[in-house]
């Protein structure tokens, strides 16, 4: 890895810290994440889905007992 | 200058590789002109590209010949060409995602939206995976048989080589790898030319006339449907999404992923539209039947265009299944990384990493031993992936669309309403032919 070689061409306007944070270079596990707020129409896109899901198992499960 | 080293030193491992990568493309940025403007794209291009070229699995090959088998190109060539924005949609709002959170799909399903959405997600997932693993060794045993490679010892030397582009190579060369071995890819497209009366007429016109043949029948519905499962599957939005945050791209580099996306979009519909027209002009021409596995299709090729083009299409297929096996098995273990927040990166080293790479590694020695096994039922197991892909498919969906709609996390980035409206009109195609998918399958007569 020619690592030296890229730090010695470095000039980095904004300062270290700021660089690893626009960059993103920061260990992600230790940040938390808020849980989104399930309300309006998100509640209403996850009743559909479940019934999407519901409706889906129930051909799969005659579409598979078909095959049997 | 020691003072940046030090720093670098200070960072774990798989962030000090990847800090290596961002201050090459920083250093890149300063530059101005034509030709720095190129070295950056190329630097940053990879995720996109992968992604699509590795859709092209070994399942995606087998439909596309199954589909210029059974329908010629009538139909399917417009509809690969409508395919194209199909897939740059879906994919490029993974890289906006990506980008702006630096965190992968699974993780955000699972922090946004709570444990049980994100265990569905990811069961979902890691089961297609294992699945689909499946046909890429089916596709990889046999394009070898055709090279008189017996199933085991390819099977074998398959796993070896995709556990040792896992294990042991950094993030940027696991990249141009996993890159140089998907051009092998592209094998199918000088192919067309030595397609025996070809009419590039007949291509143009099917554009002008175009038609279901045969009208609406069982089998369109389940040959759509496979195509539009080999164009956009849930492994695809995971993948592209841990793929650009263990890359490091952020917010600056959104353009050029789009572009990478683009390209890959662009590359996969070709790839699959020349092997619908070499299976459109050389096995549609000569049979019209239905029941047609890969290995009578290559008969069929070696008959009309020669042994030496049924190799290459066999190499193509190959190529195909081991290219997805390495993205798949990649998902895998960044999928079940996130979620569970293990570190997660290609950058880090096999003993490192190992609970990392050992999701990904145990589906492929799964998916590859049992290939092995005689009288395995593939048919049972390619409806199986089917129906799983379609269940999860509409759901990754919406989770995808309900993320890039959050302003709380996106900011500006949010999607635009015309990406939103087209994101809905995907979805709605996708539900309403695995509606349809559905009823066929309990109603077999319905539709003739």
């Amino acid at each position: 890895m020619n690592e030296n070689k890229i730090i010695k061409k470095v000039n980095l306007d904004e300062d270290w810290e700021e660089f690893i944070e626009n960059e993103g270079l920061l260990d992600y596990n230790k940040i938390p994440l808020k849980r989104a707020e399930v309300r309006g129409w998100i509640k209403i896109a996850f009743w559909f889905l479940r019934i999407y899901i519901l409706i889906m198992v129930i051909m799969v499960i005659i579409g598979f007992s078909r095959i049997n | 200058m020691e003072d940046y080293k030090n720093k670098l030193d200070e960072l774990p491992v798989d962030i000090k590789l990847r800090a290596v990568d961002r201050l090459k493309i920083h250093l890149m940025r300063q530059k101005y002109g034509y030709f720095s403007r190129l070295c950056l794209l190329l630097a940053l291009i990879g995720p996109g590209i992968l992604v699509m070229i590795a859709d092209n699995d070994a399942g995606g090959v087998i439909t596309y010949a199954q589909t210029g088998s059974i329908f010629g190109i009538g139909f399917f060539i417009p509809f690969m060409v409508l395919m194209l924005p199909v897939a740059y949609i879906v994919q490029e709002m993974t890289v906006r995602l990506g980008a702006v959170t630096h965190r992968g799909h699974a993780e955000m399903i699972w922090k946004r939206y709570g444990k049980f959405w994100g265990l569905f997600s990811l069961f979902d997932l890691v089961v297609a995976n294992i699945l689909t693993l499946i046909t890429e060794f089916i596709g990889i045993t046999l394009g070898m048989e055709v090279f008189g490679v017996s199933p085991m010892i390819s099977s074998i030397t398959a796993i070896i080589v995709i556990a040792s582009i896992q294990l042991f190579l950094r993030y940027f060369t696991w990249e141009w790898i996993s890159l140089s071995i998907a051009v092998f890819n592209l094998v199918f497209i000088p192919l067309v030319f030595f397609v025996p009366h070809l009419h590039w007429g007949i291509v143009a016109k099917s554009f002008a006339s175009w038609h279901i043949p045969g009208g609406v029948s069982s089998l369109f519905i389940y040959v759509v449907l496979a195509n539009l499962g080999t164009t956009i599957a849930p492994w695809m939005l995971f993948f592209q999404q841990s793929s650009v945050v263990d890359k490091g791209l952020t917010v600056k580099d959104i353009r050029d992923g789009q572009i990478d996306t683009f390209i890959g979009s662009l590359i996969m519909v070709i790839v699959a539209i020349a092997i619908i027209i070499i299976t459109g002009f050389t096995v549609y021409s000569v049979n019209h039947t239905v029941n047609l596995n890969i290995q009578n299709i290559l008969s069929i090729i070696s008959l009309k265009m020669g042994t030496i083009a049924m190799k290459m299409f066999a190499l193509g297929l190959v190529e195909a299944g081991l290219i997805a096996a390495i993205a798949i098995s990649a998902s895998t273990s960044w999928a079940m990384g996130e979620a569970f927040g293990w570190p997660r990166s290609i950058n880090l080293p096999p003993l490192k990493g190992w609970h990392f790479y050992l999701p990904g590694l145990i589906s492929v020695i799964f998916a590859g031993s049992i290939v092995l096994i005689p009288n395995v039922p593939l048919g049972f197991l390619n409806l199986t992936v089917q129906v799983i892909a379609s269940i999860f498919m509409p759901a990754a969906m919406m989770f995808l669309l309900l993320l890039l709609n959050d302003k709380e996390i996106m900011g500006e980035h949010v999607n635009r309403l015309w990406q939103n409206i087209s994101a809905f009109i995907i979805v709605g195609f996708l539900i309403i032919m695995n509606g349809l998918y559905g009823v066929t399958v309990m109603f077999p007569h319905i539709f003739g």
